[in-house]
């Protein structure tokens, strides 16, 4: 066929460093003018070892200007393209107006499903082809506090505007809203519970429901993210090389503490001890990986990363020791308080440090922040838990949290303007924690004062988790943008070479002019980097 | 080690060169070929010196550690897992004496030589001292002499020699914290983010020995004085070691094996509030945990300590005293939990101990010319 000739006579070029996938992205989605078939075929493709197809645009495009997209299947193989499968390669149609069509033998528009079929392959071929993705990569090609936002001089793997297979816009941050509903059954339970907010009369079936739906959240994320695990594997490697994304690694284990901790008395009274053991076992072995990263990691060290998510893998120490110790347990509980404290420290001087090569901490504020709250309050509820009652040692971590939770709330107005995500969920479980906390210490110290903050606390708590779920299923089936295109895990693993022509066409000559300037001034000064308190917005400083 | 005949040598060998200067031929070619072997042996001799620094003590710390680990387990006097006790009280109490009285000769002949290396080569101890990793190792000395004071068989805490041996070893301690985290916040070249490294560790150690020798002497003002001047030191420290900042000195892959020092301070801290506080309390056990986390992380990265481990170098020590001192903070968490997973973990880390220190004793052995070879002047 003549696509296949037409393909079979690019494999003899040369094959350039460059993946040419990504050249050949920049050279089709750019391209405004005339091209013809020529000055495509010219660019010179390293098709020696992938397979190149495009699939007809789905959404009515006869007066689009542009062709539509690129998908990109990759095989490990270096063999010639494979002709059976040329079914699958396609060429699109241009416009008219561009010039004449390309190629004549193009298939029959594929049905959209078929379309994932590509950009799964490609994932799961990519495994032994890649190493790890260095996380001054992540750095370079995003943006943002979630770090979630392809920067403009970058290039991603995957079609931009094209939905992607629903496994992929699955991030692990989904886990959010199961920390988020169940630590609202924990609050419920609590409030339900304890002797200082009796007067509220409140009855345990809310904490009864809550658990129940959060049970019922934890097992649809779970399932369905061992889906993506074993379908694609590499989108998950690549979310755990996300400098933020990693810590929701931690969330899943969480959840589940959450919901021990959280069970209606109807349900249990008692939990068996070695359901502990079991549920703590992930976490101590993320945490040996992950703190031993901070200590000994070069380019993860936690000068660089430090970030307000990694939090939660703090926190996660903390919430382990309360259950063990509400279980009964002694000497497990005070071994992870004993970890979690040490390194909460350390994350603690980091993050209020605000070092300059800092990469990751947003500049303005943002819902992540807190999380901030999140590790005072649980320490001190374990610590009450430990100890016995609610002595000193807790009432000062309490008193920790309470402060860093009014210096957030007080700011409450520098929290707008920003796209809302799935992973804010994750941001309320502070405020129950405090919440619960603040019952806790007014069971401990009961007068008006104490009982109004708790009974304060737990509204602004439920309050914004109602306010949060109206915001969910807006998003989910209203706008139809839950889950938008996942571009953290799709950037490419190399910068995309400036090329002349493309810039031309973008018309960025001032702001490229601009990324000249930015690019002189910080390239090699590491030093000076260290000083500098203004990174500029796609500059290539690179990272000491 | 014929240390004394040096200076007749060099003597011996001016007087040769100024009769070589006259022409004699007859005696010439005697006299170069004496002389030739004079300068080898006096060579080899200021070389052990010029070699010898402060990083050597290693060996001594983990001796002296050692000998307090073989100590402590003989005389613990748990009842509950008598059959482990048993077990250890059969290390035969020659064998621990031994052990002191190596330990005691190493100290005091390695002590000697770097008396000597002061005297005639007080330049090389100056550059040592402002270096950022040698001047750390200037503690071990006095880390080895506390330790080996408290496992001493015969010293018993509370008699007046061990109260003025304790202020020989610690006095220069101090005088040491007030050079060293002076600097960390006053100077300008050497403030702790450029200097902070994990042998700075070993400063807190320091601290920490003085703290717990004081401890079992009883004087409780002066441990917790030490205790909380290491405590308050480590703090910085170890965020400063956590963060990793980028501007900071750059840590020779040889050193790698001091990294285990993560783990030797909480145990050691745990120890001497253990001795201070009277009981295993909560505060130890937590210190001691910590400890416990840090050895297992590093213990499940072997690739980090590939490199260090191509070619035998008395860094190769370091390897023993941090673990010598989780074995011994294990130890008394096994006396108060009294339990089945406390003694266990008590008998795996001591065992442990016992195999790496005696692995390095035989590798010592048969690469003592390697030990000797320069391999840095400061570690």
């Amino acid at each position: 066929m003549e696509t296949n000739k037409y393909v079979g006579e690019s494999t003899e070029q040369d094959c350039p460093e460059t993946p040419a996938l990504i050249r050949h992205v920049n050279e089709v989605i750019g391209f405004d003018s005339v091209q013809d078939q020529g000055a495509i075929g010219l660019q010179p493709l390293n098709l020696s070892s992938k397979e190149i197809e495009t699939s007809i645009s789905q959404s009515p495009s006869d007066d689009h200007q542009r062709i539509q997209s690129v998908s990109i299947s990759m095989t490990p193989t270096p063999a010639e393209i494979h002709l059976q499968n040329t079914k699958q390669v396609l060429f699109d149609r241009l416009p008219d107006s561009n010039g004449g069509a390309m190629s004549a033998s193009c298939e029959l528009p594929k049905p959209a499903k078929f379309y994932s079929q590509p950009i799964r392959r490609f994932f799961q071929d990519m495994n032994s082809e890649f190493e790890t993705i260095p996380v001054d990569r992540y750095y370079d090609a995003l943006e943002g506090p979630e770090l979630d936002t392809l920067r403009a001089s970058e290039e991603i793997l995957l079609p931009e505007d094209k939905k992607w297979p629903f496994l992929l816009r699955f991030p692990i941050s989904s886990f959010g809203i199961c920390l988020g509903v169940s630590s609202q059954a924990i609050m419920w339970k609590t409030l339900a519970t304890s002797a200082s907010t009796k007067f509220l009369h409140l009855s345990l079936t809310i904490n009864l429901i809550l658990w129940y739906i959060a049970i019922a959240l934890v097992v649809a994320v779970f399932s369905i993210y061992l889906l993506k695990v074993i379908l694609y594997f590499e989108a998950v490697r690549r979310e755990y090389y996300h400098p933020i994304r990693v810590n929701f690694f931690f969330a899943p284990w969480i959840s589940l503490l959450f919901l021990a901790l959280g069970v209606p008395p109807s349900v249990a009274k008692t939990l068996h001890p070695a359901l502990w053991y079991i549920m703590m076992t992930p976490i101590f072995c993320l945490e040996l990986k992950i703190y031993g990263q901070w200590m000994s990691g070069g380019q993860r060290r936690l000068s660089k990363v430090a970030n307000p998510s990694n939090h939660l893998s703090v926190v996660g120490n903390f919430v382990g020791a309360l259950l063990g110790a509400s279980m009964g347990l002694k000497e497990g509980p005070i071994f992870f308080f004993a970890v979690g404290l040490a390194h909460y420290t350390v994350l603690f001087v980091t993050l209020y440090q605000r070092l300059p090569t800092n990469k990751t901490l947003p500049k303005e504020l943002h819902p992540v922040f807190f999380l901030f709250v999140a590790a005072p309050s649980v320490a001190s509820m374990a610590w009450a838990k430990l100890q016995g009652s609610f002595d000193n040692g807790s009432r000062i971590a309490y008193f920790i949290a309470l402060f860093l939770y009014f210096s957030l709330a007080v700011r409450v107005n520098f929290f707008r303007g920003f796209k809302f995500s799935l992973a804010w969920w994750a941001y309320t479980f502070p405020m129950a924690g405090a919440a619960i906390a603040t019952v806790k210490y007014s069971n401990e110290v009961t007068n008006v004062v104490t009982q109004a903050l708790a009974v304060l606390l737990s509204a602004a708590s439920t309050l914004t988790v109602s306010a949060l779920l109206i915001t969910t299923i807006l998003h989910a089936f209203v706008l139809r943008d839950l889950f938008p295109n996942d571009i953290a895990i799709a950037i490419s693993d190399r910068r995309p070479k400036p090329h002349r022509k493309w810039f031309n066409i973008r018309n960025l000559s001032s702001e490229y002019s601009k990324d000249i300037e930015h690019y002189l001034k910080f390239r090699d000064s590491e030093e000076k980097d260290f000083e500098a308190s203004v990174k500029p917005p796609g500059s290539e400083a690179e990272s000491v | 080690m014929g240390d004394v005949e040096n200076k007749p040598t060099l003597e011996e060998v001016t007087i040769h060169v100024s009769i070589t200067n006259s022409t004699q031929l007859v005696n010439h070619a005697v006299a170069l070929s004496v002389d030739h072997e004079k300068t080898k042996t006096l060579q080899s001799h200021s070389s052990i010196l010029t070699t010898i620094h402060a990083g050597y003590f290693r060996i001594t710390i983990s001796l002296a550690a050692q000998a307090l680990l073989w100590k402590i387990l003989r005389l613990s006097t748990d009842d509950s897992k008598a059959d482990i006790q048993r077990m250890f009280r059969t290390l035969p109490s020659m064998a621990f004496l031994l052990l002191w009285c190596l330990a005691i000769l190493t100290l005091v002949s390695l002590s000697f030589l770097y008396v000597l290396k002061c005297f005639f080569h007080f330049d090389m101890v100056r550059a040592e001292l402002l270096h950022h990793i040698g001047a750390n190792y200037l503690y071990a000395p006095w880390i080895s002499w506390l330790l080996l004071l408290q496992s001493a068989p015969v010293i018993v805490p509370k008699t007046i020699l061990y109260q003025v041996l304790w202020w020989v070893f610690t006095v220069p301690i101090l005088v040491l914290d007030l050079k060293i985290y002076g600097q960390w916040f006053t100077t300008e070249k050497r403030f702790l983010s450029m200097v902070a490294n994990p042998t700075s560790q070993i400063s807190v150690i320091g601290n920490l020995a003085g703290a717990l020798a004081a401890a079992e002497m009883g004087w409780k003002e002066s441990a917790i004085f030490m205790f909380s001047l290491g405590m308050a030191h480590y703090f910085v420290l170890f965020v400063t070691l956590y963060q990793r900042l980028a501007g900071g000195s750059r840590f020779p892959a040889m050193m790698r094996p001091a990294f285990f020092l993560f783990s030797a301070a909480p145990s050691l801290a745990s120890l001497a509030w253990t001795s201070i506080s009277g009981a295993f309390d909560t505060v130890s056990k937590m210190l001691f945990f910590l400890s416990l986390f840090l050895f297992t992380s590093l213990a499940c990265r072997p690739a980090l300590f590939k490199k260090s481990m191509r070619r035998f170098t008395v860094v190769w020590w370091a390897y023993s005293f941090p673990l010598t001192l989780v074995a011994l903070a294990s130890s008394e968490y096994a006396k108060k939990e009294k339990g089945g997973i406390a003694s266990v973990l008590m008998l795996v880390l001591s065992i442990l101990s016992i195999l790496v220190f005696l692995g390095l004793m035989t590798l010592t052995a048969i690469n003592n010319n390697n030990l000797l070879r320069k391999t840095s002047d400061f570690y």
